[in-house]
């Protein structure tokens, strides 16, 4: 977790755009049903202001939210031909997501309490599997031809699926690479259907392949077949894999 | 008879790494009667809970494992030289309890209840195996759908999602943090 910790540093502590509202609201001391618009937005915006640079792309989130409050708050400033209760009020949609927000955020505090009492409590799950290492060595190791064979038969039964992904995020084999060795030092090892099958679009699949291939080629991982027919395992290779592991 | 099937039941939680339920204790114990079966097992937690033991049986992710008792903590860590233990992020905690309370559900649903994009959290969650994927929603991209694992129930210690925190228990912990701050 702590590698990807600097990436979820947001506005300093708070976890999303509905966060900082819910803690302005309870600054505030307003009912949740009931938020003064105009209010909450000076005051959103002027926490805004605090953050002299602003990183477009992160916090694209804040800024959506506070479009959404001026939007809401003139809304409810434009004088109405009807009466208000035959429309919709604006806030609602935004009231319904903040009591949402506020269940999960809630929940997530109990959790907290027992992730710490549950991590007192030792079980022998946290061993590595010292034996199963072992055993690698007798393995033989999964040639490339078979590799790319599984591969490919993999993305052949996939395309029956007829899923036509949006081309959107684009992914670097870099990234790749550390995904794989970060499910590794994880799980001690990777399971090559399992991993493939999880892939979001096709596109993503063959990066994730060639990143695979990268680490072989490197000697860092190793690719093996327990038996005939059964699933290829990805391992690190001995010198690597002896570096400390710790678990969750 | 009765202190040997007592026995029995110990070693075969003894052996598990992960929980065992009670029906796979009964279905390998054919040969005893299952009333039996489970008055042992309950005589055999109680004689854990006893101060003469280090170690305990507890009930988690719907099965029995053997753990150490909490109080204990201190020394299993200098042993193992382990400082602290991984913890999860705020934001993963986060994420996990969307999901809990919301499966099935897809990445979108995740970051529209949180207000966050949430992909990158999602990743380390199913390398966590917190999380697994069940399939693909039937809508336009078809999107993945997730579910909570049974891993992420012995992690906090729940027996099944019924036990995730209720209403009343999230409005009273709501409640005193507001106290709190006043």
């Amino acid at each position: 977790m702590e590698v990807t910790e600097s990436y979820h540093i947001r506005l300093e502590v708070f976890q999303g755009p509905l966060d900082l509202l819910l803690y302005l609201i309870r600054k505030q001391k307003i009912d949740i049903h009931d938020i003064p618009i105009a209010i909450i937005t000076k005051e959103y915006l002027e926490y805004l202001n605090q953050k002299e640079k602003i990183n477009l792309n992160r916090e694209a989130e804040f800024l959506y939210m506070a479009s959404l409050l001026i939007y809401i708050k003139s809304q409810m400033l434009l004088p109405r031909e009807k009466a208000l209760e035959e429309e919709e009020d604006p806030r609602q949609s935004l009231v319904q997501r903040l009591l949402y927000y506020q269940k999960i955020k809630g929940a997530s505090a109990i959790l907290k309490g027992k992730e710490n009492e549950e991590q007192l409590r030792w079980k022998r799950t946290f061993l590595p599997p010292m034996l199963e290492r072992e055993e690698e060595l007798n393995l033989e190791e999964v040639s490339l031809f078979d590799l790319a064979e599984a591969f490919f038969s993999l993305m052949k039964k996939r395309e029956k699926e007829e899923f036509k992904a949006i081309k959107g995020k684009e992914y670097t084999v870099e990234e790749k690479m550390k995904e794989i060795l970060a499910i590794i030092r994880e799980n001690s090892y990777l399971d090559f259907l399992e991993y493939f099958t999880q892939q979001e679009s096709l596109e993503e699949a063959l990066v994730s392949f060639f990143s695979l291939l990268e680490l072989i080629k490197a000697k860092i991982v190793i690719a093996v077949q327990e038996k005939l027919f059964q699933s290829i395992k990805v391992w690190l290779t001995k010198k690597i894999s002896t570096k400390g592991k710790t678990d969750v | 008879m009765y202190n040997r099937l007592k026995n029995i039941i110990e070693a075969l939680i003894f052996i598990s790494l992960e929980p065992v339920n009670m029906e796979k204790i009964k279905m390998v114990l054919e040969e005893f009667p299952p009333e039996e079966i489970e008055k042992a097992a309950a005589e055999l937690f109680q004689s854990y809970n006893s101060n003469e033991r280090g170690t305990q049986i507890i009930k988690t992710g719907g099965g029995y494992i053997f753990s150490t008792k909490p109080e204990y903590d201190r020394w299993i860590k200098r042993f193992l030289k382990i400082e602290r233990k991984n913890k999860l992020s705020p934001a993963a905690i986060e994420t996990l309890s969307a999901i809990a309370y919301h499966q099935p559900i897809t990445l979108s649903e995740i970051s529209a209840l949180r207000g966050v994009d949430s992909s990158h959290t999602l990743k380390t969650l199913l390398q966590k195996k917190l999380i697994r994927i069940v399939g693909r929603k039937k809508s336009p991209g078809k999107p993945l759908i997730y579910r909570t694992s049974d891993k992420f129930l012995t992690y906090f210690g729940l027996n099944s999602l019924e036990e995730l925190p209720t209403q009343e228990e999230i409005s009273r912990i709501l409640e005193e943090e507001k106290d709190f701050e006043e």
